[in-house]
């Protein structure tokens, strides 16, 4: 292949030119609210991007085995919710929190791969009733009560940090974004270039091939919505620290978001197959661009939230 | 357990019909051992309130499951049905007969925007029922301006629409379930459109090369489920009085729940409308006894989930048997 | 012909109402192309599935290079050097071949994949097979034959020892099957013990050493190719001989009336100007090579896929055929070669299934008239001795003849007048076949019109009054059947064809 075509591939990719749309969208945007194009906004619109850019590497892999996990929005508010209460009503330090909302992702992500890998079920209706497992779940654990994690000037707020710092002089750095960039080029060679990646995308492709190859197909199945929980969890940890209360039992419909974003950004489209359900069909897997989508759509969704008059039907939930 | 299967009073009805009749019937001897006075008529009543709604809901997706889709719109739309013509009678002052109207209209449009998308343009009946699932909750809080709507109660002029649910102690609202159940059932085995819809569940593509308009009886499948979910809007509205916006979505999934339950498969082109009918009595059953037991919703959202889960496990593992 | 490598003995298997197979004996010795033969349902995949560890077997036992040996899974037969090419491909379309060949063994580089030396080793492969395939490609673009030799470049880079081809020519053309030949000497050469499976009679008298028979389960007899004739090896498969002889003049009288003209079909990349006349009482034999645009041409006509010019001609008048509902209306049925997708609605019954075309004439106002349908399948049933419990029996049930039978039912209870048959006996064991074959004679004798896609010589030279032969989108002749030979077909079906 030579550089000119390579270039040309570029410019005809999905990536660019949602990068191109982002970008419109941007400039948009901020050309009807000047206010949306100061620095400030911008950061608050990584804040949100970064919690959706990490569901979506999360579910794009669900997607890619031609599945999919509806449970990751109002998982992600369960869990966060859950190791909330952990650091209020048991007192713990935030880090035990932290780790019991990962942990408790990861099992919700478990029991969905078990669903789906080796039981069998539609992806989407066993997801959907984990999601439903997962609101009543976390409502039960913190007694329908809303969940703070701690403020960022309060002690243990220092998980803050994680996701955002603000210097001295007061500017802020969200780190949380420099976060999924560094993972987004981590994901993009997991899966082309090693075993985990590979298997993933053959399964999607053709499952039953993929077993008689001699691939323990049911263990990367599972996995798959296991690593799909733990970016869920590190999704929720991003959400805490964005968000001032947790509201358990909130969180149906940001699912959508992410998976939509995964869908344009990352070039999994869709193929139905007549008479058998359906299914997801990989076809093109670019981490990278989920990320930009789903910048693009929190964007979106921050616009919106500047003109919240005359989109009264979209916050009542 | 062969041999009693053969038997052709039990073939006629279905042995799993039976066996799920009669694990209806054991929950029922375990909540009334558990709860004190779960015998009674009030429980009995307050259980057929939910069975109405929920059971119009679940008739009308097995005929979508049958094809071999899904709607997971019907709740949030049975929500808007009856907010949108609940909001429209309250403030616009047309007569109850019309608003009735209305808003089975309005689940007629909505299945029939849901079954155009699926049949027409190929979207997966997942995805078009999830937007029209958001489409409905913005539609009716735009509408109502996110105000609860509250029905007249009976002694209100135009209350007589709640003599649908009930007249004194007679369950009228069951009577009509029932009787929709035997119309659903004669539908589904023995007319044109049921069996086109579960062919074309069964196997799309060789009913279109029989020459077959597969597209225009999956859109009517849609179309059948949408406007029962605006019947099921009629006796909701009767049952609890008020409806407020954004809400619905768990009836989605005890609606599939009863359907799955009942022996209808999630793959297409097997359904079974008596299963359906035993579905929602357990699912009402069981929001019942959750409910006299003083327990919250949470726990029946975690119940259903599972049922949902077991139901369709059952209905997986059956099939790979059989392959 | 070296010493035996690998040893079946008395192998036992059941399912739950079914014996299998029943104590069957079976070996290959280094350097042999062994045939396993018999019909549909006759236990070789069953038996292959044992030897693969896919099943396990009751009793019995399995001796492979002289040591007693239990598969468990089909990755601990590769391991060891036993390897199934099967039947339906089982290839991953969005990988590239090297990642297919590589898939479960891939080669690490640290924690990653070290693809450039799978790329190395695949292209060494490759020509150390004499197969010119890119490794780079992508899966889903290489036909069927291409792939099929990735197949077989996958099994020998496992270290095979012993390699099972399970029908491997359903799927290809005759040139693909010649270089598929190739190979098999090569590796017969190469001292490896190979099994063929295959229903195709000419194929094995061609590349085969010995014959293995089996039917219900049991094994018949293993007979030296050289010295068997293949009536013979039919008898040992159905019990009673069959002859396929060719016919030698159309039944067909010329001046019949044209009942189907179609004029410059363009249909896709793979239909180009198709122009053809069938007449009454006539079977219209449509040969050529696999991809050669006939099933695109017939769906076309049928009005299954958009066509995008053309004038169809039904008894002299021009109709408008845009789907599959207008086709049906003008008196046309279609039988496509994938039954289970396209024939027949497995999970609903016979009787449903005879209906689905010609529901309307069942109606009494908004109900089926179930007795009326009951009738009319039983009568099918009957007529066509479909092999049925009864007309209430899911389709899903019965074999892929029967299956057959009851699209041909649902077809002449619509009383179409012109029928077209793609592959009209592909998967169907040899008896069966021979009842579809007289069906077919009954129908034209009857009037109606047949149009037969067939990918089997034989079967085109048994059957046909007249032959077209297709290629690349393009009719490329039209031979009546008392000049057609199998030469001259093939001829014009490859002339474009380096």
């Amino acid at each position: 292949m030579n550089k000119k075509s390579k270039f040309r591939n570029l410019l005809s990719s999905q990536e660019f030119i949602v990068f191109i749309i982002l970008i419109l969208l941007y400039v948009g945007f901020s050309v009807l609210n000047p206010q949306f194009a100061r620095y400030k906004t911008l950061v608050t619109m990584f804040d949100y991007a970064c919690f959706y850019m990490l569901m979506a590497f999360g579910v794009g892999l669900t997607l890619i085995t031609g599945g999919v996990d509806l449970s990751i929005g109002t998982g992600l508010v369960a869990y966060a919710a859950i190791g909330g209460t952990v650091i209020r009503s048991f007192e713990m330090p935030v880090i035990v929190g932290m780790l019991v909302t990962l942990l408790v992702a990861v099992i919700f992500g478990f029991i969905n791969g078990v669903l789906v890998g080796a039981m069998n079920l539609p992806p989407f209706l066993a997801t959907l009733c984990t999601s439903m497992i997962a609101r009543g779940v976390g409502s039960l654990a913190t007694n329908n009560y809303a969940t703070p994690w701690p403020m960022a000037s309060q002690p243990g707020g220092w998980f803050h940090n994680i996701f955002k710092i603000q210097t001295e002089a007061g500017t802020l750095i969200p780190i949380g974004f420099i976060w999924v960039i560094v993972l987004m080029i981590v994901m993009r060679y997991v899966l082309n270039s090693t075993r985990f990646g590979r298997y993933v995308i053959s399964i999607g492709s053709n499952k039953e091939a993929t077993m008689l190859s001699g691939v323990n197909v049911k263990y990367y199945h599972v996995m798959v919505y296991v690593v799909c929980g733990l970016f869920v969890g590190a999704a929720a940890l991003a959400y805490a620290a964005a968000t001032p209360t947790i509201q358990p039992g909130q969180g149906a419909g940001m699912e959508m978001d992410a998976i939509g974003g995964a869908i344009v950004g990352g070039g999994i489209s869709f193929r139905r197959i007549r008479n058998n359900s359906w299914d997801f069909y990989w076809n093109l897997c670019h981490p990278g661009a989920e990320s930009w989508f789903a910048v693009y759509w929190s964007e979106c969704e921050l616009a919106t939230d500047y003109y919240r008059p005359c989109t009264a039907g979209r916050c009542i939930d | 357990m062969g041999k009693l299967k053969q038997n052709p009073i039990i073939k006629q009805l279905g042995f799993n019909r039976i066996i799920l009749f009669l694990v209806m019937l054991f929950i029922y001897l375990i909540f009334c051992v558990l709860i004190p006075n779960f015998l009674g008529l009030s429980h009995v009543m307050s259980m057929l309130n939910y069975v109405c709604f929920l059971g119009f809901l679940a008739l009308g997706v097995t005929f979508v499951i049958a094809t071999g889709g899904i709607d997971f719109s019907i709740g949030p739309v049975m929500f808007c049905c009856a907010l949108i013509s609940g909001y429209t009678l309250n403030q616009h002052g047309v007569p109850m007969a019309a608003a009735l109207v209305i808003c089975i209209l309005v689940g007629t449009l909505f299945g029939g925007f849901n079954g155009y998308m699926v049949a027409y343009w190929d979207v997966p009946p997942f995805i078009i029922s999830m937007a029209s699932m958001n489409i409905a909750k913005g539609l009716a809080s735009v509408y109502t301006k996110t105000t609860t709507v509250s029905w007249p109660q009976s002694a209100d002029p135009g209350g007589w629409f709640r003599n649908f649910l009930k007249v004194g102690n007679v369950p009228v609202g069951l009577i009509i379930f029932l009787i929709a159940a035997v119309v659903c059932s004669v539908i589904l085995n023995n007319t044109k459109p049921g069996r086109y819809i579960l062919g074309l569940g069964s196997n799309r593509e060789a009913v279109r090369l029989s020459g077959v308009n597969t597209k225009k009886w999956e859109m009517i499948a849609y179309i059948i489920c949408g406007t029962l979910a605006g019947i099921a809007a009629i006796f909701f509205a009767a049952a609890y009085s008020t409806v407020q916006p954004g809400y619905g979505d768990q009836y989605n999934n005890e609606a599939i729940a009863a359907c799955v339950m009942g022996g209808t498969s999630m793959i297409g082109g097997l359904a079974s409308i008596g299963g359906t009918v035993i579905g929602t009595l357990i699912i009402a059953l069981i929001q019942e006894g959750i409910l006299a037991m003083k327990l919250t919703k949470d726990v029946q959202l975690i119940i259903t989930a599972i049922i949902v889960i077991a139901a369709v496990y059952i209905d997986v593992s059956a099939r790979r048997r059989k392959n | 012909m070296g010493e035996v490598i690998l040893e079946m003995k008395q192998i036992d298997k059941s399912f739950p109402g079914v014996h299998a197979l029943d104590h069957v004996d079976f070996n290959v010795r280094r350097g042999e192309v062994h045939a396993l033969m018999g019909e549909n349902g006759a236990g070789k995949s069953t038996l292959m599935k044992v030897l693969t560890g896919i099943y396990k077997k009751d009793s019995g036992s399995i001796i492979y290079e002289g040591k007693e040996t239990e598969f468990h899974n089909a990755k601990e037969a590769q391991d060891a050097g036993v390897i199934i090419v099967h039947q339906e491909l089982n290839m991953v379309g969005d990988l590239t071949v090297a990642q297919n060949i590589f898939l479960g063994r891939e080669p690490r580089k640290g924690l990653g994949i070290d693809d450039k030396k799978m790329i190395k080793d695949s292209r060494e492969l490759f020509d150390h097979l004499k197969i010119e395939i890119d490794p780079m490609e992508k899966m889903s673009d290489l036909t069927v034959g291409k792939q099929q030799m990735c197949e077989i470049a996958k099994a020998i880079s496992h270290d095979a020892k012993v390699i099972i081809f399970d029908e491997p020519s359903a799927a290809l053309t005759e040139k693909e099957i010649e270089d598929l030949f190739i190979i098999i000497r090569d590796l017969k050469k190469r001292q490896l013990g190979i099994v063929y499976i295959s229903h195709r009679m000419d194929e094995i008298k061609q590349i085969t050493d010995r014959v293995t028979v089996m039917r219900d389960g049991t094994y018949i007899g293993t007979l030296m190719t050289k010295e068997s004739t293949k009536d013979e090896i039919i008898n040992m498969m159905v019990g009673r001989i069959i002859y396929e002889d060719p016919k030698q003049q159309s039944a067909c009288p010329p001046d019949a009336p044209i009942v189907l003209k179609v004029e410059n079909l363009n249909a896709g990349k793979m239909v180009k100007n198709v122009s053809f006349e069938l007449r009454k009482g006539e079977i219209l034999g449509f040969s050529g090579l696999m991809g050669a645009g006939r099933t695109e041409t017939a769906r076309a006509l049928f009005g299954a896929d958009p066509k995008q010019s053309g004038t169809i001609y039904i008894n002299g008048e021009k109709v408008d055929i845009k789907s599959p509902q207008d086709a049906v209306k003008y008196g046309i049925g279609y039988l496509s070669e994938d039954r289970k997708r396209y024939g027949v609605v497995v999970g609903r019954s016979v009787a449903e299934n005879t209906t689905m075309a010609c529901l309307d004439n069942y109606l009494k106002g908004f109900l089926i008239n179930k007795r009326a349908e009951k009738n009319v399948s039983d009568e099918y049933i009957k007529r066509l001795a479909t092999k049925t419990p009864n007309s209430e029996e899911l389709v899903m049930n019965l074999s892929g003849g029967n299956q057959q039978k009851v699209v041909i039912a649902k077809w002449l209870a619509r009383d179409c007048d012109i029928l077209i048959f793609d592959e009209p006996t592909r998967g169907i064991d040899v008896g069966a076949k021979n009842e579809i074959y007289k069906l077919m004679n009954q129908l034209v004798s009857e009037g109606k019109s047949i149009i037969m896609i067939s990918s089997e010589m034989t079967e085109i030279l048994r059957m046909s009054d007249r032959i077209v032969v297709m290629c690349e989108g393009e009719i490329k002749g039209e031979i009546d059947i008392s000049e057609a030979t199998s030469e001259n077909i093939m001829d014009k079906a490859t002339r474009n064809i380096s």
